[in-house]
């Protein structure tokens, strides 16, 4: 029973970290199609610029943290702007090639100027002592992780479907061209989705960053993964099934972290999310868990 | 391939660092940095054979190289098998290709950007958990590699090593050349610039999709083993996934498609981190990630095409000063006889065919309907064709046309109906496979593989008629050689009959509209089919044009005594050509027979024209 | 014609890639017309269209729009500048209800309300007017308000995409190809719909493939053969001959079809529009005293 309630445990709270990069992710698809590679890598950015305004500067926590969105935000629509912008006849293939090379370029950014592989410390925001759950302490970071994701979440939902420009990023999706035709504004749309997706990634980062303890290049691509998966999960379409598909991902990655626990299969999580991805992608590609009234399938 | 290949003859000079080391010549560092050159150009070869030349995508080849290194450590190391390195290069090869295989399956179903996702969860799963197992990379401890050695002679000098490396590189380029120069490499083009045009083609884009993973993956496999040797050590951190993302930069900002351009780019990113640092001192370490990456980016959002595209682009312009590409839109009233279409003979790789006497029927659609989703697209259609007949199916949009098409070339499956060509029941054959079977097809959009040239697309459409092996592609041993220079021939010979000698090389994708028309006619009739469906062959042409293809049109019946099913718009071009017509209207067959008949009968006209509302509120 | 034309192309040359398929298109459309554009496949009528939407950029020539030149401005602003659009193939968002996709229609509408809205105007904004107005005049969209436009009928969609464009309050609405994939019944009820459309005074351009259908609603015909205009002129001044002229089937007909013609249907009006309108309103009113007699 504590084993069970060692990995729920476990499960919920890596969960909602992966709900929210595949919160990031659904939304760019959500809103132009493309898949966005360096996604968990504009969040390690953003984590950096946290590190240096909390580190060398000595602000408070929340002044890195309003500096790591800041920077990732405009990241995110420098991007859009510089590249995406030129790409519009471009495959989806196209784009994400184009975005292996953002985070290609993010990560040898930061190991050129950030001092390397060298990891650098992150703290808590809040530093009160944790709960424990069957044995296992969890901080109120990560359980500020776990609602923060659900909010997002939330909102994100309420501002696709009930403000007119959020319909306008779900029809953008659906349709670019007839949207165009009622008005709606396909760039505005665009740098939106590539900023709040960016923004969402730097809000993953600076959750799980503290648990961690430290920051190191290509850090949060490694959980970006798992989150793709989460997103691939919920079928990529979904925003619900976005966070529903980390949790799912999570309690994946508790158990067989669990069971595997004394194998000689090291990390055997990495391997198990891999074939996650590639079962719901060969057998269901329009996700496990399809929200409803999202119709529109996705194709690559 | 007369000519003896260059990596040929430059092979002796792989001998040369031996000989300028000893003489002195720079240190043995330096020829470290050759040696990684040489090995990243491997890699970089074996990404452009899947990415540059098949179309698909790999976020992940550096692992490959991995799975090649551990296997070749595992052969070769002193307290393992310890057997000489040249025992485990085949080995790497084939390790590298099985794991490739395994990714490739599931890319049979997966469109780009999901083998996208595959393969990044795949070269992650690989670096944090498999790569980490203790039997193949003993954690972080590593196997180690060593050398090759001969008798007693082992390879401790780097620049001997090169040696090893470069002959292996011009293996490697050999190979690469062979499958460029053969039906394989044409394959893989058509399959990247558009799969139904391939199939079309009689390309079978399943098996040529998984050759293209497996050719990548020994390639992988090899460069693998030599870097792995390179270094002397392999451990679970020795192939990280930003490598993998590297090699992607080298192939597209060398060129997706070109062996020089990658080449260039794989020592570019070899060697600058080394001489850039030791030139301009330590602040330029990790630059050269940080321009390559930026200059990825621009790349893929300017010229997709990479380097070897721009300087092609360059390349072009230069040739086209002194070539004259015609105005597709013909607003002079004269225009140029269209050209004559080659007559060839029937290719010597197909299987015999029942001869069709004049009379008989060839082609045969009974009872064909097709649905898509709700819509009724085809009900009951069927056409009867006669042999040395040009037959002409008309309609209003939307009525199926295309549709019949496509069922007929085996493009889609139809829901019920037959279809036969020459006596045989081709129903469920796939498409390739009616090609060879005599069948010929044009497309409503042109179907064309555009960046390939004249040539190259007219041995493309070849393809069903170039019977030789893989085996014998890569190895040029057995048929190939002969059966390309039958099929280079007939293409030559088609151009010479279309006048086309100046754009024989020329990327189709540069001819005007009207010229890419006429390409395409000719490689829908170099395979000699017996019949040949046109899909709105006059698409775009002004009157005279028109006029030029119907005397073409009447010479493939006349004179090449072919047959010939057109889906038309140009009723006048119709009513000139065509011996019989079909009616098609709202997915069912309005009315056949003698065209000048057929077109004035009252129900013909007004599908035409459109029902009238009166009419409509009059029968309900 | 005193008054300017409301919208008025000239001289426009359009295509994709290295192929031209307008050359030189020229036409007016007055306030309160119903212009219909016919040709056969491949004339230029979906090009057409595209360009006057602003989708499609053109090589040469300009088109003005209410007075000012539109040529340079993107699509999404067209529609704020009072055009509206019918797409092709209906073109609603599936994934979205009928109202939100009604929602959408009027985006620059909202917008525009939006601005003009001061703390203490009254509540009831335009948007809200224009969407009672829509629902009164297609009560089944009313009906349907929450379900998801995808899964209406096809002509349910076609009334859906007329709605959206209307809910904008345009000064123009370019539909395009309306009756292309709908059954027959579908086709007459959208004709009524888009017949009582224009009895309100908007002025819309049609591009029909369907002529005979594209000749009951249109006031004026421009007739398109291979990109350039070889007819502009009223709908009543067209015969049966000249049309197939125009649209290039000429030798589709002899002189022996005219006569086989006449026996199966009524040959063209020759008539004026008003009183053509009138003839046919009695001939259905007879046709249905007959059939409940």
């Amino acid at each position: 029973m504590n084993d069970i309630g060692q990995v729920l445990v476990l499960g919920l709270v890596s969960g909602g970290i992966y709900g929210l990069f595949a919160l990031g992710i659904v939304l760019v698809y959500r809103g132009t199609g493309a898949l966005n590679f360096a996604q968990g890598e504009i969040g390690t950015f953003g984590l950096y610029a946290a590190w240096y305004v909390d580190t060398r500067l000595g602000l408070p926590w929340i002044a890195g943290a309003v500096a790591a969105i800041g920077v990732a935000i405009l990241l995110g629509l420098a991007f859009e702007a510089a590249i995406v912008r030129s790409m519009v006849e471009a495959s989806r293939v196209t784009v994400a090639v184009a975005t292996v090379g953002l985070l290609l370029f993010l990560l040898a950014v930061e190991t050129r100027y950030f001092g390397g592989a060298s990891p650098r410390p992150i703290e808590h925001p809040i530093k009160a002592s944790g709960v424990e759950l069957f044995g296992i302490v969890v901080s109120p970071t990560q359980i500020l992780a776990l609602v923060l994701a659900a909010a997002v979440g939330v909102g994100f939902t309420v501002l696709l479907r009930r403000t007119d420009f959020g319909l306008g990023v779900l029809a953008a999706a659906q349709d670019p061209v007839a949207v165009r035709l009622v008005g709606v504004r396909l760039r505005r749309v665009s740098a939106f989705v590539w900023g709040a997706g960016a923004a969402v990634s730097a809000l993953g980062a600076l959750f799980i960053a503290p648990t961690v303890g430290f920051v190191t290049p290509g850090y949060a691509t490694v959980l970006f993964l798992s989150g793709l998966a989460a997103a691939v999960v919920g079928g990529l379409n979904s925003l619900p099934g976005a966070f529903a598909g980390g949790i799912v991902i999570g309690l994946v990655e508790a158990t067989t972290g669990r069971v595997f626990v004394d194998s000689s299969l090291p990390d055997v999580r990495f391997l198990a999310v891999f074939l996650v991805i590639l079962a719901v992608l060969l057998l269901r590609p329009q996700g496990l868990l399809r929200a409803i009234g999202t119709g529109a399938g996705a194709k690559a | 391939m007369r000519r003896v290949p260059l990596p040929l003859l430059l092979a002796p000079l792989a001998f040369l660092p031996a000989l300028l080391s000893r003489a002195g010549l720079f240190g043995d560092d330096v020829w470290f940095n050759a040696g990684l050159a040489v090995c990243y150009a491997a890699a970089g070869l074996s990404l452009n054979m899947l990415m540059g030349y098949a179309g698909q995508i790999s976020l992940g080849q550096f692992t490959l190289l991995g799975v090649g290194a551990f296997m070749s450590g595992w052969l070769t190391g002193a307290d393992r098998l310890a057997l000489p390195f040249m025992a485990a290069v085949p080995a790497a090869a084939a390790a590298g290709a099985a794991v490739a295989l395994v990714i490739g399956v599931p890319a049979l179903r997966l469109r780009g950007l999901y083998l996208a996702v595959v393969t990044i969860a795949f070269t992650y799963a690989a670096q944090l958990s498999v790569f980490k197992i203790d039997a193949i990379s003993r954690g972080s401890a590593g196997v180690e590699l060593p050398r090759p050695q001969i008798d007693d002679f082992i390879m401790t000098r780097n620049a001997d090593y090169l040696v090893v490396l470069l002959l292996l590189l011009a293996m490697l380029w050999l190979f690469d050349r062979a499958v460029t120069g053969s039906k394989i490499g044409r394959a893989f083009q058509a399959v990247r610039a558009d799969e139904a045009v391939a199939a079309s083609f009689g390309v079978d884009v399943g098996r040529y999709k998984l050759l293209a993973f497996v050719l990548s993956g020994a390639f992988a496999g090899v460069a693998g083993a030599m870097y792995g040797h390179l270094i002397q050590f392999a451990n679970s951190e020795s192939f990280p996934f930003d490598r993998s993302l590297l090699l992607v930069v080298i192939v597209v900002i060398g060129g997706l498609g070109s062996r020089v351009g990658v080449l260039i780019s794989a020592a570019f990113y070899a060697l600058w981190p080394v001489y850039i640092v030791k030139a301009f001192g330590d602040g330029f370490r990790g630059t050269d990630l940080i321009v390559g990456a930026a200059l990825l980016m621009f790349t893929v959002a300017r010229h997709p095409g990479g380097l070897a595209e721009a300087w092609g682009e360059g390349a072009e312009r230069r040739r086209a000063r002194h070539v004259e590409v015609e105005d597709a839109n013909g607003e002079g009233d004269t225009e140029p006889p269209m050209p004559k279409l080659p007559e060839l003979p029937r290719p010597s790789g197909l299987p015999e065919r029942p001869a069709a006497t004049s009379g008989d029927w060839v082609l045969r659609a009974t009872g064909v309907s097709v649905s898509f989703g709700g819509l009724q697209a085809l009900r009951d259609a069927s056409i009867e064709v006669r042999a040395n007949r040009i037959v002409g199916l008309i309609g209003p949009n939307g009525a199926g046309k295309t549709t019949l098409f496509n069922a007929v070339s085996g493009l889609l499956r139809p829901d019920s109906g037959r279809v036969e060509l020459l006596g045989e029941d081709i129903t469920a054959l796939p498409a390739h496979a009616r090609a060879r079977k005599g069948l010929g097809r044009t497309f409503q959009l042109i179907g064309l593989a555009r960046d390939l040239s004249v040539t190259e697309n007219l041995l493309l459409a070849q393809h069903v008629v170039a019977g030789y092996s893989v085996g014998s592609a890569l190895t040029r041993v057995g048929s190939a050689n002969s059966v390309e220079r039958e099929l280079r021939s007939r293409a030559a010979e088609a151009i010479a009959a279309l006048g086309f000698e100046q754009y024989a090389h020329a990327p189709v994708k540069r001819l005007s509209h009207g010229q890419q028309r006429i390409v395409e006619l000719g490689c829908a009739l170099v395979t000699a089919p017996e019949v040949v469906l046109l899909d709105e062959p006059s698409a775009g042409m002004s009157p005279g044009a028109a006029e030029n293809l119907a005397v073409r049109l009447r010479d493939i019946r006349d004179e090449l005594r072919r047959t010939v099913l057109l889906i038309e718009h140009n009723i006048p071009l119709v009513l000139d050509v065509c011996d019989e017509l079909y009616v098609l209207a709202g997915g069912e067959l309005l009315a056949r027979g003698e065209p000048l008949e057929v077109v004035r009968r009252p129900e013909v006209i007004e599908a035409y024209l459109g029902r009238g509302l009166e009419h409509e509120a009059a029968t309900a | 014609m005193n008054t300017p034309a409301l919208l008025s192309v000239e001289g426009v040359t359009a295509g994709f890639g290295a192929t031209t398929v307008l050359h030189g298109l020229s036409f007016t459309v007055q306030q309160g017309e119903i212009a219909g554009i016919f040709g056969l496949n491949g004339a230029g009528k979906s090009v057409s269209m595209k360009v006057l939407a602003g989708v499609v950029p053109l090589r040469s020539g300009r088109i003005m729009f209410g007075g000012r030149d539109i040529t340079s401005v993107p699509a999404e602003d067209r529609v704020a500048a009072g055009m509206g659009h019918v797409p092709q193939g209906r073109q609603v968002f599936p994934a979205l209800t009928v109202e939100e996709n009604l929602r959408l229609g009027a985006y620059t509408l909202r917008r525009r309300d939006r601005r003009l809205l001061s703390p203490g105007s009254a509540g009831g904004s335009r948007y809200a007017t224009a969407l009672d107005g829509v629902f009164d005049r297609f009560p089944l969209l009313a009906e349907r308000r929450s379900q998801l436009a995808g899964t209406l009928s096809g002509g349910q969609q076609a009334s859906l995409a007329v709605a959206r464009a209307l809910i904008n309050e345009p000064a123009l609405i370019l539909v395009d190809e309306p009756s292309a994939g709908l059954s027959p019944v579908a086709v007459a009820e959208l004709f009524r719909t888009l017949k009582a459309v224009a009895g309100s005074g908007v002025t819309m351009v049609l591009v029909e493939q369907n002529v005979t259908f594209g000749l009951e609603l249109a006031d004026r015909a421009h007739i398109l053969q291979t990109g350039r205009i070889v007819y502009s002129g009223d709908v009543a001044a067209l015969d049966q001959d000249a049309l197939a002229g125009y649209l290039g089937i000429g030798r589709m007909l002899g002189d022996m079809t005219a006569a086989a013609l006449t026996s199966r249907r009524p040959a063209l009006d020759t008539r004026e529009v008003p009183e053509r309108r009138a003839a046919r309103r009695a001939a259905r009113a007879q046709r249905r005293r007959a059939a409940t007699s």
